[in-house]
């Protein structure tokens, strides 16, 4: 299953069970990004850390994550 | 006297950015130096495994906390109303505050300000709990929709983001003012000198938000002292009363019984 993080194109490996966001991030991310600071979008509209675990992720969906960063 | 943000005293009217500065240190040290309990910061993609910004997130919330100050994330980069609320959410999970800085923006080459865009996302905004900052023009009927809309803050622009132009069109700041006198009032954008930061202070608003003037200085540090008491001397000056300015000469020195008195003689 192919996603979209922050533009770019990532290959998931099937799986049996429903895919949710706290799976994507733990199979897609580099061990240590999780504890950084960062926040979520999936598809344009933004997820709760708490929802992580309870919303579904599909083919060709975009996640945006975003880290703080200096700003006027 | 301080400034009030949705009911926050703050001692510096000076609201001040995190970017551009030469380096983390040099806006730490800026930041302190500027006496600001108030800092922008954002939110961006950027590569996760680079960490970089960590780093100046660590410098922002140590800046921060001397101060014994706030941050303000703002929705800089957005275009639509939707992205601009997506991206206040995400600011608020993440930095722990319902305070935004919302822009929106309409026009890539000058970075104005969209206001229909702006007043959809302030309202939705509102309706979920956030207190909003917006980063408008300096249109009248703008910023009463938004004070309409419940925004106790308005910031309007000085001139574009970045140009150091200064205050572009003093009557429309003074007629928002005028016209909005409960409203508090930030102005934002377009700062360069202190005494454009001065003058708006004189015009009775109450506090000043810029970036790139302190940054991009030659000694950021000492021009953010500067800005600090141009801010501190506007303020001053609105609360002691300026003068009405005269078409003629008044002379300041009494006239009765001065030494050489020229009068024309009648013929």
């Amino acid at each position: 299953m192919k996603i979209y993080i922050n533009g770019y194109a990532t290959e998931l490996p099937h799986t049996a069970e429903p895919i949710n966001i706290e799976m994507v991030l733990a199979k897609a991310l580099p061990k240590g990004q999780l504890e950084q600071s960062f926040a979520l979008a999936l598809n344009g509209e933004f997820v709760g850390r708490e929802d992580y675990p309870n919303t579904a992720v599909n083919g060709r969906d975009r996640i945006d994550l975003l880290f703080p960063i200096v700003g006027g | 006297m301080t400034l009030s943000i949705y009911g926050q005293a703050l001692s510096s009217r000076l609201l001040i950015g995190s970017a551009l500065y030469p380096s983390p240190e040099m806006m730490q040290q800026a930041i302190l130096a500027s006496g600001a309990q108030v800092v922008t910061l954002s939110l961006k993609r950027q590569n996760p495994l680079a960490q970089s910004g960590d780093k100046i997130w660590r410098y922002i919330q140590a800046s921060v906390a001397q101060n014994q100050g706030f941050l303000l994330p703002n929705t800089a980069g957005c275009k639509t109303a939707q992205e601009a609320i997506t991206l206040a959410k995400m600011s608020r999970e993440l930095f722990q505050t319902n305070w935004i800085k919302l822009e929106v923006i309409g026009d890539d080459y000058n970075l104005q300000p969209d206001p229909i865009e702006l007043l959809i996302a302030t309202e939705q905004l509102l309706a979920d709990g956030f207190k909003v900052l917006p980063y408008c023009t300096d249109d009248l009927v703008i910023c009463q929709r938004l004070y309409a809309l419940g925004c106790q803050v308005i910031m309007p622009w000085a001139s574009p983001i970045g140009t150091g132009k200064g205050l572009m069109n003093p009557y429309n700041l003074a007629s928002i003012r005028q016209r909005l006198p409960d409203a508090t009032l930030i102005l934002d954008a377009g700062i360069g000198k202190p005494s454009d930061a001065c003058i708006a202070m004189e015009m009775g608003f109450d506090g000043v938000l810029l970036n790139s003037a302190i940054a991009l200085a030659d000694n950021p540090v000492l021009m953010a002292k500067a800005f600090a008491r141009a801010i501190n001397a506007g303020e001053s000056a609105y609360i002691a009363g300026t003068m009405p300015e005269r078409q003629t000469a008044h002379a300041s020195t009494p006239t009765l019984d001065t030494p050489f008195w020229h009068q024309r003689e009648h013929q």
